[in-house]
């Protein structure tokens, strides 16, 4: 199969990944001068593509391009059982003749690493794989042929969980199939048993129950290259078929540790409560304000004194206003750090408005929007009550919505404007060149005309 | 230069997130640069190998008009493709000039 059909592959995805996908070559190609010329390795290119290409595969952009792959037929290489961990910082080379040991692939769990591919349906067993080919799983995992790989259709009836080791005696082969425990993860597909034979006494038996491929921190540690095997030697006419030793290599990255750090933090964080996580706040408060009390012994008697107003403050403006206090009615921790002086003038507006707003529920002002039940008394609050009259009117305030809220949302549209066009509160929008996000999927447009009332 | 507006796609974020994490390898400059070349292949792509077209219909919330960029706000919006129909209830639209033939370095969010 030349890189022609591997491109037919992208055909059946949807046309937002494939946009994607080319923006992201058109990005690493042309950088790839400007990264000789400072000096950079090609590793570092290449950790920058998987790294982007991965976390586009775990967003919903993607999505369409996983969805049209699942219905395709899927062939599944299955990667050793014994593959063992590897140092993350070399690269491990494998090779898998016949009498040699295997090293591991570092696995989460640990049961097998199931690669599904899907095959395009144009495409008629036995296929060709030529070496430097990037594969994909349905579920976004990207992996690199290192050495030329035959995908046959083993016959039917084959059993698809009895994949076996068999170090292989023939002469021609250097490869030996990987061990076959039955996958735990297992789901039967509908589609005739494709296979990947690697050797014809021990063919891989088909494996048409396709389990995801583990989690998206493998992708992220590296470059992950399957060990393909070889064709088999029956098939000598392929040019392909060389019989050369398997390389399986994986470069470390960094931020693979980082990168599962972050996850497990994040699950962590999802299952916590969101009671649980206010009371954490209030309690922090609470032992902040406790400290700022202790700090400074002179000023005891102010602190008391402002303990008092605070105390005071608070009540009544808890009293004034329907807020609920999370810090509780005790806290003081405002009034401590502005100080004696400020804090006089605190009381002294808190008293006002106490008194005004008694003087107004004395008057039949009209405040009815709040629920005031100050039972102070106030004398000469009579004065007061036909200045305050008017700013009070509360009932007349309209409710705006806050303006970082009202701007703040997932679904967002980044285009370019032909034409804006309004008549009375009649919008018209001529928009072009868009991306659209929506629910975490994307969606892309040349054009998008719209009408909107305001 | 290109308009930097689609940094904030899936991605741009993604792209810039990636870059974050390679910092120790690579440069702030180069990765100003990698930047600067996502904006010119987003930018093309996008009026060259884009050729489908929506419409839409909905309420409008806000509007804002400052520095050539528009921002709205709209409710209830249903997008309408040949094949597919997408509502929403809540979108918001950054729009810079498509108009505009000088070269214009825009960043919005």
């Amino acid at each position: 199969m030349c890189p022609a059909a591997f491109r037919s592959m992208l055909s059946n995805t949807g046309p937002v990944a494939k946009l994607y996908l080319s923006i992201i070559d058109d990005v690493i190609e042309s950088m790839r001068e400007l990264y000789l010329d400072e000096g950079l390795e090609d590793r570092v290119l290449d950790d920058l593509r998987r790294l982007w290409e991965s976390k586009m595969m775990q967003s919903k952009a993607m999505e369409d391009f996983r969805k049209n792959n699942i219905n395709s037929s899927n062939f599944v290489l299955q990667l050793p059982d014994h593959y063992g961990q590897i140092d993350r910082e070399r690269t491990a080379t494998v090779v898998i003749p016949a009498s040699q040991s295997i090293h591991r692939f570092p696995v989460k769990n640990n049961s097998e690493t199931l690669a599904t591919f899907s095959l395009p349906a144009g495409l008629a067993y036995p296929v060709q794989i030529p070496a430097g080919v990037t594969l994909q799983t349905a579920s976004g995992q990207l992996y690199k042929v290192n050495v030329p790989v035959v995908v046959t259709q083993a016959p039917v009836g084959q059993k698809p969980l009895s994949l076996h080791i068999q170090k292989a005696p023939a002469p021609q082969s250097t490869a030996a199939p990987p061990t076959t425990k039955p996958p735990q993860q297992v789901e039967p597909p509908p589609a005739p048993a494709p296979s990947v034979s690697q050797l014809p006494q021990p063919d891989l038996p088909p494996s048409p129950e396709s389990s995801p491929v583990q989690q998206p921190q493998v992708p992220a540690a590296g470059a992950t290259q399957l060990p393909v095997v070889p064709s088999p030697p029956a098939e000598e006419n392929e040019p392909s078929a060389q019989p050369e030793p398997v390389n399986y290599s994986m470069t470390s990255s960094p931020c693979s540790q980082l990168l599962e750090e972050a996850l497990a933090q994040t699950t962590q964080l999802k299952s916590r409560d969101i009671d649980d996580i206010l009371k954490e706040v209030i309690e922090e408060e609470r032992v902040k304000a406790e400290r700022r009390r202790n700090l400074p012994p002179a000023r005891a008697q102010d602190q008391t004194e402002a303990v008092l107003a605070g105390l005071d403050l608070d009540y009544s403006y808890s009293e004034l206003s329907d807020i609920v206090q999370l810090d509780g009615p005790a806290d003081n921790s405002d009034a401590e750090e502005e100080g004696g002086a400020p804090l006089e003038e605190n009381d002294f507006l808190g008293i006002i408005n106490a008194e005004a707003i008694k003087a107004l529920q004395e008057g039949g002002g009209s405040s009815d929007g709040n629920s005031i039940s100050s039972s102070s008394d106030s004398e000469g609050a009579d004065k007061l009550s036909a200045e305050d009259e008017d700013p009070l009117n509360s009932g007349d305030d309209v409710i705006e919505q806050d303006i970082p809220d009202l701007f703040d949302t997932d679904n967002v549209i980044v285009c370019q404007y032909d034409k804006i066009h309004r008549s009375k509160n009649r919008w018209k929008f001529h928009l072009k060149d868009g991306v659209m996000c929506y629910a975490g999927r994307d969606y892309v447009f040349s054009k998008a005309v719209g009408e909107a009332e305001w | 230069m290109a308009y930097q507006l689609y940094r904030n796609t899936t991605l741009g974020n993604s792209l810039q997130e990636s870059l974050d994490e390679l910092i120790q390898q690579i440069t702030p400059q180069l990765a100003l640069q990698v930047l600067l070349q996502f904006d010119k292949a987003i930018n093309t792509a996008l009026a060259s190998r884009v050729r489908n077209r929506v419409n839409f219909r909905g309420s409008l919330n806000t509007y804002r008009f400052c520095d050539n960029v528009w921002t709205f706000v709209l409710n209830d919006v249903e997008f309408r493709e040949v094949t597919d129909l997408v509502k929403v209830d809540k979108v918001k639209i950054v729009a810079c000039d498509g108009k505009s033939e000088s070269t214009q370095n825009k960043s919005d969010k």
